[in-house]
């Protein structure tokens, strides 16, 4: 840690992750390690969670304040940065090239599509719902509650496609989940009579989806009974997004320094070398998997309750490659790096280039959105394989050429 | 001491979110309640929306939206749409009865989706419902995209925000009954009152529309294909419940996949099913002139042995250009009556309206768009300003000899009671371009039975 | 089949051609099950209906066909660089839009135009997609990848799937959203019947063009010097550079060869299939990936072989009358196949096995 240069302090990027990282630093040297460690961590958080109210303050602001993004789409970048986060654990940490991620997003929003909608009117059951009479049929679990489940059941299900397919090593197993994220869609999309059960309620979706809320014991204290019904349903939606990425990080940095985060990088490094060292290569994998999908599946879920539907068109493959590109342009197995692409991309996506569209006066830009995403790959693949935050280990390895597989190598 | 780090961290987001929501508290009371046209209008966002556009006298009082896929494969619509409110507003002077009106247009789609994406449906839904000067939005296009932003203004702040739309035709968003779930639609209306009315008849008249036209062809069995999309699933299957009812046999009723590259094999097995007729489902931007295009070459051409029906998805030119020959003989469905058939209002909007497209043919949504804005703006004129006014006025809507013809908005918010083009449908020809053939109002029993059971 | 990992093919005893399909393991007799599975499917409607049945293999082979001048691309630059070029797709779609220009646009084509103008028509527009799709791949790789020559494999992967997307939006500013379509060029009428089974004009025209290409095709790489060169270059890459040769000007060759069989199956999908898009490349890439994967991908003949078993599962599964998932599950149908192929046996069918399928 030590040998990196440290004159520009804590404004340096790839000096971000060390913050949060295992070691501390020589920077602050007058601060307690505590506080060196957690003060740029904390005023980005600060920053963010007070971003409704100092929004307000530049949308005067000429150019800037008008590229803004609005707290509706901050709620899609973060939970799309979440998933980014997510994709991270298992292309940037396991080195494992997963074309599907789309697949555990749609598990994600089902789950919360099954649990909390009027989906199946078979029965009528309700626990920790909020802003719905007693008598509403369907099954109806808080919200809350349902991002823990949504997580765990998506986890198994990344347990499920792992186990037969990640024995397959590099590009393969990038195909094989290629394929589980052409076949997921499908299935969800004809699901809506498996011998009469209707699961997905196929091509029209399942919504309205039930709104997370606190009921209204909490309501003394400040705390919406419904964001829908609330007059700052945005807000809201924005501010437990932003709690749900804080809790992802510090998840996957805790992670990415645990026993298990070194032998996923082992891994990525050199499997035969890992396997040799005594890593078991399955296990380790598939836990990459199950986080990831974890992740993954909370997103999903958070994201299908804050649009009130879950609908087989919103999963299709650009959406894996999306989340990739968000990962890549980061940096590879940098958290931040997965942050910054995450925000920027989607950010892009969601307003950026309209916006931007709109002030140098072409209307279409969003048709060259593929375009310039593709552009973007390739000039960071090119000129910068690190990515814009550099994974510190990635970093090394990269620049120097130090890798056991080189594409042109010979075969191995 | 990494414990503490953590226990840190925490404390400081508990922190800065009991501070962020103590600093808010004070912004909620502001934010609901009809509003007195006092005060200035705030623009929704500029993620989504053009800039406010208001040309009339001082100042704006409220806030009109339109909500509308502009990207993508609807945008030949979707534009036309925008520009019959622009140009209805500008007839009225930007008024509505002596409130003055600005105009927003919003996109509900996304560049990646080339088409209505849901999470912007939500997001646009929550920006209506946020601004308190927005009285009324006129949309969406497509139903599923209504799914979402239906609730979400019917619980807006103030009982809610008026909705008009000039293209859903999804039955189960307005009535109940056959072919719905149990909890269709009350779901869309959690606060227990309605604020949606739509100026296009459901799906079910279309199906019925189709089934009793190829009745009328003679024709005993039908093969369905559908493109999975919730337009192109749902006519087709109000068309099958229409068809059974009719006593035309269904010889198969499946999908096509629009990214596939052929066929053929499924006209064969088509052809082998003895239907005397085939349905597509869908969209002609589902690949929709290969279908034709197989078809043909498997059964033959459409005049022939195996007739071709389709609902308005495939009635564009862009179908006979796309499919060429192929098309010739194919039968296409729409709503209402044809363009140069429209009488009156219709009539004389069409002309003046045309006028200003440069060239371009005048797409009939254009019609319904004008005669979705009229409605909303008679309502908000005949109201007191606030949100609730509107909708009850809303729901009070006659419209006589409209652009449309003459029909009454009932409870669930349908057309009824009509005249002239809300209900009828007109089947077209292809040739080398859309020659009408028939002009068809189904019959209350068969529309019954296209909802299903 | 957990930790045990990769050596277990190093197994100084390779064992025989037939004994190479027994299965060792649980997974494998799951493997043949399924396999048997789809053999009473098939024959159970050949059984009850044979005419039908050769009518949709017919036309299950023509697509094949199609299909096979794509995954040979994908074919070749794998076994030359291990890189899943997938921008080979959007090059194909290219091709056949630039095609798709000269026929409709500049000769005008469609209708009921004379069968001069037909051959000029198709003849320009060859050489032209041909051409263009040819230099295009060469660019590419010249522009990205082989600046990627030592950096991890996952690189240039990834900047592959870039290259897709910016071939896709030039596509996309290029020609629209809207399909180019045209009125068949070659008649649909049967030239002759077996049996019950016609054989169609345009059917038999692709096959006429496919089949020598591919039959050249193998003798460019098999007896040329510019094919040994590949091939030697595929095996070691050093070595071959050692041995004097070439690399950089083979690998280009490679993918001009590629690029020129992305650009004829264009303009072949075009006139056959009669409407493209800027994103069916990115959709028949897959397909056609799938192929050369189960054929065993690096393998001339497993791409063809691979390429006429996904057209023939595809129009099998959508035309036979008996016990068909049908229509609304021919993607799950493909995907799942690639993923059974993957997972029971990674060398495909007629690949030798590589470290990569563990």
């Amino acid at each position: 840690m030590a040998d990196l240069p440290e004159k520009f302090g804590g404004r340096q990027p790839s000096r971000v992750g060390r913050f949060l990282g295992s070691g501390g630093g020589g920077t602050l040297d007058a601060l307690p390690p505590i506080v060196r460690r957690l003060l740029l961590p904390a005023v980005v958080i600060l920053l963010a969670f007070t971003y409704p109210t100092w929004r307000e303050w530049f949308t005067e602001v000429p150019v800037f304040g008008g590229l803004l993004p609005g707290i509706g789409t901050a709620v899609i970048m973060i939970v799309f940065t979440m998933m980014a986060v997510g994709l991270n654990v298992v292309v940037g940490y396991a080195g494992l090239l997963d074309l599907g991620y789309v697949a555990f997003y749609a598990a994600g929003a089902y789950t919360a599509a099954w649990l909390a909608s009027r989906h199946y009117e078979q029965v009528t059951f309700h626990f920790g719902s909020v802003g719905l009479a007693e008598d509403v049929i369907g099954i109806h679990l808080s919200i809350w509650l349902i991002l823990p489940i949504a997580g765990i059941f998506t986890a198994i299900i990344g347990i499920l496609i792992g186990l037969p397919t990640l024995r397959l090593r590099g590009d393969y197993l990038a195909i094989v989940t290629l394929g589980f994220g052409e076949i997921i869609p499908q299935f969800v999309r004809n699901a809506d009579s498996i011998k009469g059960f209707n699961l997905t309620n196929g091509t029209f979706g399942i919504n309205p989806i039930d709104s997370p809320g606190f009921g209204s014991g909490l309501g003394a204290i400040g705390l919406p009974e419904s964001y829908q019904q609330s007059f700052d349903r945005a807000n809201w939606f924005y501010w437990t997004a932003l709690l749900l990425l804080v809790f992802t990080v510090f998840c996957c940095v805790q992670l990415r320094d645990s026993r298990l985060g070194r032998a996923w990088i082992a891994i990525r490094e050199d499997e035969t070398a890992a396997a040799a060292m005594g890593v078991p290569l399955m296990r380790t994998k598939t836990w990459a998997y199950a986080i990831g999908a974890f992740f993954g599946g909370i997103a999903g879920a958070y994201y299908a309750s804050f649009k009130s539907g879950a609908f087989p068109s919103d999963f299709f493959f650009n959406i894996s490659v999306f989340l990739l590109c968000m990962v890549i342009l980061g940096g590879m197995g940098s958290v931040w790096g997965a942050i910054v692409g995450g925000l920027f991309l989607s950010y892009l996506d969601q307003e950026g280039l309209a916006k931007i569209g709109t002030e140098i006066g072409i209307q279409d830009v969003p048709k060259y959105s593929f375009g310039i995403y593709g552009l973007l790959i390739v000039l960071v693949m090119l000129f910068r394989p690190t990515g814009l935050i550099a994974e510190r280990r990635h970093k090394r390895e990269l620049e120097e050429g130090v890798h056991d597989e080189s594409l042109y190598g010979a075969q191995h | 001491m990494r414990k503490r780090g953590l226990l840190a961290l925490f404390a400081l987001i508990v922190a800065s979110l009991a501070l962020v929501a103590a600093g808010c508290g004070g912004d909620d009371d502001d934010g609901g309640g009809g509003g007195d046209g006092g005060g200035e209008i705030t623009a929704l966002p500029s993620s989504s929306c053009t800039g406010i556009e208001y040309e009339g006298e001082g100042e704006p009082d409220y806030l009109i939206a339109s909500d509308f896929p502009l990207q993508g494969s609807s945008r030949t619509q979707t534009i036309q749409i925008v520009g019959a409110i622009r140009y209805l507003l500008d007839k009225q002077g930007w008024k509505a009865g002596d409130h003055n009106i600005a105009y927003q247009s919003c996109d509900d789609a996304t560049a990646q989706a080339a088409k209505w994406d849901s999470g912007k449906c939500s997001q646009n839904a929550q920006a209506y419902a946020q601004n308190e000067k927005v009285i009324g939005v006129i949309g969406t296009f497509n139903s599923g995209c209504a799914e979402i932003v239906i609730p979400v203004l019917n619980q807006a702040p103030g009982g809610g925000i008026a909705m008009v739309s000039p293209a859903n035709t999804l039955v189960c968003i307005t009535e109940g009954g056959p072919g719905c779930d149990e909890s269709q639609p009350d779901k869309y209306y959690p606060s227990g009152t309605r604020n949606y009315a739509r100026v296009v008849a459901h799906d079910a008249y279309q199906g019925a529309a189709v089934a009793e036209f190829a009745q009328s062809q003679g024709i005993e069995s039908v093969y369905i294909l559908n493109d999975r999309e919730s337009y192109g699933l749902g006519v087709a299957t109000n068309f099958r419940n229409a068809a059974e009812s009719v006593g035309i046999e269904i010889a198969g009723f499946e999908a096509w996949d629009p990214r596939a590259s052929s066929y053929e094999g499924l006209f064969r097995k088509i052809g082998n099913s003895g239907a005397d007729a085939v349905f597509l489902g869908g969209l002609i931007d589902e690949n929709g002139a290969k279908v034709i295009r197989d078809k043909v070459a498997v059964l033959g051409p459409n005049d022939g042995d195996v007739k071709l029906l389709a609902p308005d998805g495939f009635t564009t030119q862009q179908t006979i250009d796309e499919a060429g020959e192929a098309a010739a003989g194919m039968f296409m469905s729409v709503a209402g009556v044809p363009i140069d058939e429209f009488q009156g209002e219709g009539a004389t909007f069409a002309e003046e309206f045309g006028a200003t497209l440069g060239g371009a043919p005048i797409d009939p949504y254009a019609i319904y768009g004008a005669q979705a804005a009229r409605i909303l703006l008679d309502a908000i004129a005949a109201s007191d300003g606030s949100r609730q006014s509107v909708i009850d006025q809303l729901f009070q809507t006659k419209v006589e000899n409209g652009y449309l013809g003459t029909f009454d908005i009932n409870e669930n918010g349908d057309p009824t009671g009509a005249e002239g083009a809300v209900v009828g449908f007109t089947i077209y020809k292809a040739t080398d371009k859309l020659e009408s053939e028939a002009t068809i109002s189904p019959k209350d029993e068969t529309v019954q039975a296209a909802r299903g059971s | 089949m957990a930790e045990e990992a990769a050596p277990t093919e190093s197994s100084p005893l390779r064992p025989g051609r037939a004994a190479r399909f027994i299965p060792r393991s649980p997974v494998g007799w799951l493997g043949l099950l399924f396999v048997a599975l789809i053999v009473l499917w098939l024959g159970r409607n050949l059984v009850a209906d044979p005419s039908e049945f050769f009518s949709i293999f017919f036309i299950g082979l023509t697509n094949g066909a199609v299909y096979a001048l794509v995954a040979l691309g994908y074919t070749l630059v794998y076994g030359i660089l291990q890189l899943i070029n997938f921008a080979h797709g959007d090059n194909f779609a290219l091709g056949g839009l630039v095609a798709s220009t000269v026929i409709v646009s500049w000769f005008g084509l469609g209708g009921d135009p004379s069968t001069g103008a037909v051959v000029v028509g198709i003849a320009v527009a060859l050489v032209i997609a041909t051409a263009f799709s040819s230099a295009l791949g060469t660019t590419i790789e010249l522009v990205a990848y082989r600046r990627l020559r030592n950096a991890p494999r996952l690189a240039a992967l990834i900047t592959a799937v870039g290259m897709s997307f910016i071939l896709q939006d030039i596509g996309l500013v290029g020609w629209g959203v809207s399909f180019r379509t045209i009125d068949p060029l070659i008649s649909n009428d049967v030239a002759f019947s077996i049996g019950d089974v016609g054989f169609q004009w345009n059917k038999l025209t692709v096959l006429a063009l496919t089949v020598p290409v591919l039959l050249v095709l193998t003798w460019l790489v098999r007896s040329t010097k510019q094919g040994k060169a590949m091939r030697a270059t595929s095996m070691d890459m050093d070595a071959a550079a050692m041995m004097g040769i070439n690399v950089n000007r083979t690998i280009s060759f490679t993918f001009a060869l590629a690029g020129g069989l992305a650009g004829a199956g264009g303009l072949l999908y075009f006139l056959h299939f009669s409407s493209i898009r800027y994103d069916t490349g990115f959709q028949l890439g897959l397909i056609a990936f799938t192929a050369a994967v189960l054929g065993g991908i690096g393998n001339l003949s497993g791409a063809v072989l691979g390429a006429i078993l996904i057209g023939l599962i595809e129009q099998f599964n959508e035309g036979l009358p008996l016990w068909s998932p049908g229509s609304d599950w021919t993607r799950s149908i493909v995907f799942g196949i690639l993923i059974a192929i993957l997972v029971f046996r990674p060398e495909g069918l007629l690949g030798e096995r590589t470290p990569e399928g563990g």
